[in-house]
């Protein structure tokens, strides 16, 4: 399981070597392991880009290039700009995703903390209840909160706040694993070495583990940004009809009643503003984890998600 | 987008109005289960003198009876009444099934905001409109759910006198077996169901075939390009039809069952899809072969789809349609809610999109349906060059509604729950 | 230093946000299953007391969901979709997981970047270009078929006919395999990336192959990131039902939760679609209680090793 590449391997061009060296010890020095890895990689992005090519074609096909244009996204009433559903759809996926962000982090980042070191009663059964919102189906959560609105909550009913309220609820866990990842990374040195220099409970909360945190907290808006962004079936469930429509929607509506490169404009327009977003996000990042050596990343901490 | 997308399976599903209680001893396509039921409110499926009822306890309207007289829960307003300006006035429809140009111009007419809210299917918005959610002004409307709207007081009843232009239309819809002198609704749109298929793929004659029907059973040959609409009361009612029930409002489990495993049959004969976008889908050739309505037919030859040339693809476009006692017609209508604050304008809408050159120009700028029009008449569409002669068969008239045609209508609460397994059934494949 | 009630008052609110509008509504699914319906308006009349629940609903449903009742080959052909679904899954996600917490040095933030791509962009909109690459003349389509591939497919019966989009069971599980898999490749490689690499060089001064190593260290000690990545993608899966829908839209392919979405949409039983829902969650429970079981052995495992 060397990570090292021997002289002698990094001599053998001679593909039959590789390949019995390869059949002879196929975790060696693993040259499929790149290929699948890049293979993988060209295929979940490669797909999208050309998604998001044809929303500047020149026709209305989605499936053969007649040159570039921009009139899927405005001019003409097809087009993003002279449809008001499809940018109401866009300002109300923007406008779901911002107050769930709002929300579902402070919430997510003290729950987190508490069920870390919370060993009270209903400490286990919290940790337990957290983790189902993860896994737990889209249709079933949508149903269930269609259903709650309409039948115990009944003020909220089916409406914008229904979809906020929605989306909080499967993205506080994410907030949680994420967050709770960097707590056990950290560890508790810093905040004892405080409290032993006499800070009080407030200001090791304030002064060690809030900054020590944020790269997690960053990284949790940023994946709470993108989840909600990404939700259809609950955003679908609690609409409230075509005011509460969102991006997912319209797509889901017309990928099943005959997509149209305005279609795939709306869905473009939604990549490059979370790809600003993540940008941003991650500008804010490198801001706040300056002179912080070996920490990692952005990515090293939206990558350390793990239940 | 089109207007049509209303019709897609997301938007609506042509389930009427059904509960639980009564239904319960009818559960599914398969058994009898009679363990359950214990609905605070049951409803009963036969009325007084024996007729079967439907959830509002009228008479179950059918095209081929005397029609329902729905009573007035309150007086219609007076005539003459000033009309209101200012503010919004809200009208609540599918998505994308009125022209947004026809609304702009009404609020200029009249000096108020007129603001669209959309429901995804029919059910839903009665639902949301029941629990207080929304205050629109006028909705549209189905025949299959005017009966349970008035009963439950959702919809006003109307004074005429602010309505003219109901003379426009049909005289058969002017006074429709559903709601006798239109005390309730004022009608919308029209449509049949038949079949659009490609004659550039399908070299079957359809049209001639002793069955036409038996063209999705005999679609071997174009497998993957074979869809029928996700309609369950439309897909279950060809299979009946096939089969010569002309009864396709039948609550008879055996008959329903019958079709299902009919229409199962079509997985495996062309591994049938199911989808409502063959206005879209048959012109641009993704489908050859898919059950439509007779509106899919007209969008197809006016190629909004195709963003090519009037006529370009047209050609190749076929429709089917049986006579009339043996396909399915449809119309939609408009209500005036009870929650309007503006029952004159309200009124007045009804009046509006019952205007020919609204209606006609809703029509063939944006929406596609036909408007029950008497001025649009296959002959005068065809002569002055709106349609191509082979889609005369598309075009619907007065003729085409009123006694001896078929209507998929309300059922009982029993009979809708038999319908909805049934297709269930049939959409879990296998 | 900090105060005893701290840590239970910052779990406070999101323990009653999660009680509120996640364990509430599931009541809400169950009344309303237990319940009946409005005769008028078609509306659910949930039954909140146990005591007057309608088991009718219940009955039906299980009688309809076991061999022989009309969901059934929904059923079979929901966890099959899982099943092949979640393999492929692994077997794609782990050789990436594990090249790029091990083997990538210079491209590794790269990579990881690229890795994590995937979730700032809809599922919807990925399956959309799904739906275009594959439609007849698209990108995908002409590849498979100039290369022979769509042919071959046909040949070994992965797909019925070359056109991809006409409601074949491969391309839903490819789809299905392409949406999810993002979600498994984070906690695997989230598990790689913590394995302590002295376990390995203390196996490989042992004398073992690195096969063996891989074998007998890594793969035990990624057990619990192979078992978090399977439950987060394999127990949604279970309830998807909009891939299937905007990929091939046929009978012939449709998943337990499009039979649930279907009776949500209007109709005289919405109380069915709550009952499936019920049996759908209840079904998820024992799943997840066994994957806690299971993460318990392997952690309790790995202490002994």
């Amino acid at each position: 399981m060397t990570t090292h590449a021997s002289a002698s391997e990094r001599q053998s061009f001679n593909a039959w070597s590789r390949a019995r060296g390869w059949l002879g010890n196929p975790w060696g020095r693993p040259r499929f392991l790149p290929a699948i890895t890049w293979l993988y990689m060209v295929w979940s992005i490669v797909p999208v880009l050309i998604a998001i090519q044809f929303s500047f074609n020149n026709s209305r096909s989605l499936t053969a290039w007649s040159g570039y244009s921009t009139r899927w996204y405005w001019g003409n009433v097809y087009s993003v700009w002279g449809n008001t559903g499809l940018h109401s759809a866009l300002f109300q996926s923007l406008k779901l995703a911002a107050a769930d962000v709002v929300i579902a982090t402070p919430l997510g980042v003290l729950l987190a903390i508490g069920l870390a070191r919370w060993r009270g009663r209903g400490a286990g059964s919290s940790n337990f209840l957290m983790l189902f919102p993860l896994i737990t189906p889209e249709i079933v959560m949508g149903v269930s909160l269609f259903l709650v609105f309409g039948h115990i909550f009944t003020v909220i009913h089916t409406s914008t706040l229904a979809q906020i309220l929605g989306h909080v609820t499967f993205s506080i866990s994410y907030v949680v694993v994420i967050v709770r990842g960097r707590l056990f990374s950290i560890g508790r040195q810093y905040e004892e070495a405080a409290a032993d220099l006499g800070a009080s409970w407030w200001h090791a909360l304030r002064l060690i583990l809030l900054p020590l945190l944020l790269p997690a907290i960053i990284a949790s808006i940023a994946i709470t940004f993108a989840i909600s962004i990404d939700d259809f079936v609950i955003s679908y469930y609690l609409s409230c009809g075509g005011a509460c429509d969102t991006v997912p929607i319209i797509i889901y509506s017309t990928a099943r009643g005959g997509p149209q490169p305005s279609t795939n404009a709306i869905a473009s327009i939604m990549v490059f503003i979370t790809l600003i977003t993540v940008v941003a996000g991650y500008l804010l990042y490198r801001v706040f984890t300056r002179g912080e050596s070996g920490s990692g990343s952005m990515t090293g901490d939206l990558a350390a998600f793990d239940l | 987008m089109h207007p049509k997308e209303r019709r897609s399976a997301l938007n609506r599903r042509d389930f009427l109005l059904r509960s639980g209680g009564a239904a319960l001893g009818l559960s599914s396509a398969g058994g009898l289960l009679a363990a359950c039921g214990n609905s605070t409110t049951p409803t009963a499926t036969t009325g007084s003198n024996g007729q079967v009822v439907g959830p509002g306890g009228y008479r179950l309207a059918r095209p081929d009876q005397p029609p329902v007289l729905l009573k007035y829960w309150e007086d219609p307003i007076a005539s003459n009444l000033p009309v209101e300006t200012g503010g919004t006035f809200n009208i609540y429809n599918y998505p994308q099934y009125l022209d947004p140009a026809a609304m702009k111009a009404f609020g200029k007419k009249y000096g108020v905001t007129v603001q669209l809210t959309s429901f995804q299917d029919i059910n839903s918005g009665i639902a949301r409109l029941a629990a207080g959610g929304v205050h629109p002004d006028v909705m549209e409307m189905t025949p299959d759910n005017v009966e349970r709207s008035v009963v439950a007081k959702l919809i006003k009843p109307l004074n005429l006198d602010y309505i003219p232009n109901l003379k426009n239309v049909w005289p058969s819809l002017q006074s429709p077996f559903y709601d006798q002198g239109s005390r309730y609704t004022v009608p919308y749109t029209t449509y049949a169901t038949g079949i659009l298929w490609r004659n550039d793929h399908v070299t079957e004659d359809i049209a001639s075939m002793p069955q036409p029907w038996d063209i999705f059973w005999n679609s071997e040959a174009y497998k993957g390009k074979v869809a029928l609409l996700t309609e369950p009361r439309e897909t279950i009612a060809m299979a009946l039809l096939r089969k010569g029930i002309a009864n396709i409002n039948t609550e008879d489990p055996k008959l329903i069952n019958r079709a299902v495993a009919d229409l199962k049959q079509l997985n495996s004969i062309c591994n049938i899809r199911l989808d409502d976008t063959q206005f879209q889908d048959v012109p641009a050739d993704k489908t050859w072969l898919h059950q439509a309505w007779s509106g899919d037919m007209l969008v197809g030859c006016l190629d909004y789809y195709t963003f090519s040339p009037k006529g370009a693809t047209s050609k190749v476009l076929s429709y089917w349609k049986a006579p009339k006692g043996h396909v399915p017609v449809q119309n939609d209508c408009w209500s005036i809610c009870a929650t309007t604050q503006k029952p004159v304008l309200s009124h007045l809408w009804l009046n509006y999109i019952n205007d020919v050159k609204v209606a006609k120009s809703n029509f063939l700028n944006y929406n596609g349906y036909q408007p029950p029009l008497s001025e649009l008449h296959p002959d005068t569409l065809i002569s002055d060059g709106t349609f191509p002669e082979f889609a005369r068969d598309a075009i619907l008239t007065t003729e085409d509604f009123g006694a001896g045609s078929l209507q998929e209508m309300t059922l009982t609460n029993a009979g809708q729950a038999i319908w909805q397994n049934g297709y269930a059934a049939f959409t879990a494949g296998g | 230093m900090y105060p005893k009630w701290l840590w239970s008052s910052f779990s406070l609110p999101g323990v009653v946000w999660l009680v509120l509008l996640f364990l509430v509504p599931m009541y809400a699914v169950i009344g309303v299953a237990f319940g009946s319906v409005d005769p008028i308006l078609q509306t659910p009349l949930p039954a909140w007391n146990p005591l007057d629940w309608n088991i009718g609903w219940m009955d039906q449903v299980l009688h309809e969901l076991a061999p022989g009742g009309i969901y059934w080959a929904a059923v079979v052909r929901t966890l099959w979709y899982v099943a092949i679904s979640l393999a492929l899954c692994l077997l794609i996600g782990y050789p990436v997981a594990y090249y790029i917490s091990r083997h990538a040095h210079r491209t590794k933030a790269t990579l990881l970047i690229l890795l994590i791509l995937p979730f700032w962009i809809s599922y919807l909109m990925r399956m959309l270009a799904w739906v275009n690459l594959l439609s007849p003349g698209g990108y995908a389509d002409t590849i498979l078929r100039d290369t022979g591939v769509s042919r071959l497919a046909v040949d070994l019966g992965l797909i019925t006919q070359t056109n991809w989009l006409s409601g074949q069971s491969a391309t839903v599980i490819l789809a299905l395999v392409y949406g999810y898999i993002p979600y498994l490749i984070l906690p695997l490689y989230a598990a790689l990336d913590r394995i302590d690499k002295s376990h390995l060089e203390a196996a490989r001064d042992l004398g073992a192959s690195p096969f063996q190593a891989f074998l007998r260290v890594t793969l035990p000690l990624s057990k619990t990131g192979i078992l978090g990545g399977s439950v987060l993608i394999a127990l949604p899966m279970f309830g998807d039902y909009y891939t299937p829908d905007v990929i091939s839209s046929a009978p012939s392919t449709t998943m337990i939760g499009n039979q649930i979405d279907y009776y949500f949409h209007g109709g005289p039983q919405p109380t069915v679609g709550a009952a499936i829902t019920v049996v759908l969650s209840i079904f998820l429970t024992i799943m997840m209680g066994y994957y806690i079981w299971a993460v318990r052995q392997a952690s309790k495992q790995l202490e002994t090793l």
